[in-house]
């Protein structure tokens, strides 16, 4: 850097330096990793090409999903369907409980925090087989697989969901609960129409990254045999003994699912005006 | 269905223990190989160029995208096709948990990269400090002190994910507690113990992240 000593650095003012500086550490690395990473993918590429066998893959028959696409279907339609409805129920049950965290009881707090403290920290697949098998036991009522499904999904959702909404409705603005003091609006009117439209709309980004993987724990209800994608794929797999066809669809079909799934949620956050 | 038998719970300790040796296993190992992993997506996507960034962003997008279980279960039914050999469970499990905490952990990285001031390189750079050390001495120690919170969310997810290699017939905790309660049909009390386990070592993770939260969030202001 010879040349540049010239250059009267320590006397320069910032203006007249900042907009010379404007490739930064990343893409002045970008540059020299250049051919680098062309070679790298290259490497990869034969790497798995090596890897693979290619006269096992030429004997797969993508034809049996053509075959079971109606089942198929139905079954992403159900995952759908199980999902939205845990998540809606888990939004209402868990929009309560963040309300309910707000009151000023002691042991009401104490008890909700406990609810969602172990609702978040236990595995999905331990409460689905706690709900399904523990609380017919406990309760003396047995439920469906669907039904157990259900419930285990929706409860923790809720938990999951509570969390996100008390944070929610911590960051509502402070002038916006003084304003209601002020006004002695009825209980009522704060929560319904202050409080929470503020609070949801805070809510909506971290609600997608939660949807996608409630929808993920979804697939795992195949653990019960209750009908959504999982399941049937596993049955079909067992019937024609083509798993790896099924499951590759299958793999597809969520990733669709996710994909369109975050693209809405995103459209959605652009809409409410959560993000700009 | 009155008399709660947690003596049942007792009497198969010596199983639920081999249970969770394969947990704690299934845990160390997918998250030293997703480390990696997740490190070498992460530069990939932070220094590459056209091609590498979209594969990288790719690789975090599918796996991401793709549930636990159908992904262990593809893995190990496509054994044959990627290796010739069929994996026993417990290594489709391991590939499969791996490369979920890949892409989990490359997210993590690459937002602690990217939320250290730009200023802050861009300040090194003009006293001329020498890249390498902008890098481990500027970026990095913020980056980190950014990420712990993730970073332990990754972990707690990592265990209530290996629980899922169960499905796949992996004997870690939940198969034990499965396989035992089959036979005695003390479902109630060995799934709340079992849940009881994992809710102890999953709390006290969620304080600590809560608390470091707070703390980061006090320092900002």
């Amino acid at each position: 850097m010879e040349t540049s000593s010239a250059f009267p650095r320590g006397e320069a003012s910032v203006a007249e330096i900042a907009p010379r500086q404007e490739t930064s550490v990343l893409q002045r690395l970008k540059q020299s990793l250049d051919i680098g990473s062309v070679l790298l993918i290259v490497a990869v590429a034969v790497g798995i090409y090596n890897f693979i066998d290619w006269s096992q893959v030429g004997s797969l028959d993508f034809g049996i999903v053509v075959k079971f696409w109606r089942p198929l279907a139905i079954a992403a339609g159900m995952t759908i369907a199980i999902t939205a409805t845990a998540f809606m129920l888990g939004l209402l049950l868990g929009v309560c409980l963040a309300v309910l965290l707000e009151l000023p009881i002691g042991p009401l707090r104490y008890l909700i925090n406990a609810y969602i403290e172990l609702w978040r920290n236990t595995p999905l697949i331990v409460q689905l087989f706690w709900v399904h098998f523990g609380l017919p036991v406990l309760t003396g009522i047995s439920t469906t697989a669907l039904q157990s499904g259900l419930i285990a999904l929706t409860l923790q959702s809720s938990a999951y969901l509570a969390d996100i909404a008390r944070a929610g409705i911590q960051a509502v603005p402070k002038g916006q609960w003084d304003a209601v003091k002020a006004l002695s609006l009825p209980a009522r009117t704060k929560w319904l129409e202050v409080i929470l439209p503020q609070a949801l709309k805070i809510m909506i980004p971290p609600l997608g990254n939660l949807a996608v993987s409630f929808l993920n724990g979804s697939a795992l209800l195949g653990v019960l045999s209750v009908g959504e994608l999982m399941t049937v794929a596993a049955k079909i797999s067992d019937y024609t003994s083509k798993p790896v066809e099924i499951m590759t669809v299958v793999a597809l079909l969520y990733l669709a699912i996710n994909l369109i799934t975050t693209h809405l949620t995103g459209r959605l956050e652009r809409f409410s005006g959560s993000r700009p | 269905m009155n008399s709660f038998d947690f003596s049942e719970v007792l009497r198969s300790l010596p199983e639920l223990w081999v249970g969770l040796q394969y947990t704690l296993l299934l845990v160390f190992v997918s998250l030293a190989c997703g480390t990696v992993i997740g490190l070498l997506v992460c530069l990939g996507r932070l220094l590459g160029r056209g091609l590498l960034v979209r594969l990288c962003a790719g690789y975090t997008m599918i796996f991401r995208g793709i549930p636990d279980v159908v992904l262990m279960f593809w893995i190990y039914y496509c054994g044959p096709l990627l290796g010739g050999v069929r994996p026993s469970s417990l290594v489709a499990a391991l590939v499969a948990m791996s490369l979920y905490v890949g892409a989990l952990l490359s997210e993590v990285f690459r937002g602690g990269i990217l939320a250290v001031p730009k200023g802050q390189a861009e300040a090194a750079r003009s006293l001329g400090v020498p890249e390498f050390w902008v890098w481990t001495s500027v970026i990095l120690p913020q980056a980190f002190r950014v990420v712990i919170p993730a970073l332990i969310g990754v972990i707690a997810l990592t265990v209530k994910v290996s629980g899922i290699a169960s499905t796949i017939g992996v004997t870690e905790l939940v198969y034990q507690a499965n396989v035992i309660a089959g036979e005695s049909y003390r479902y109630f009390e060995l799934f709340t113990a079992v849940g009881l386990f994992y809710f102890m070592i999953l709390f006290p993770m969620s304080m600590i992240a809560k608390s470091y939260e707070r703390k980061l969030a006090t320092r900002q202001r």
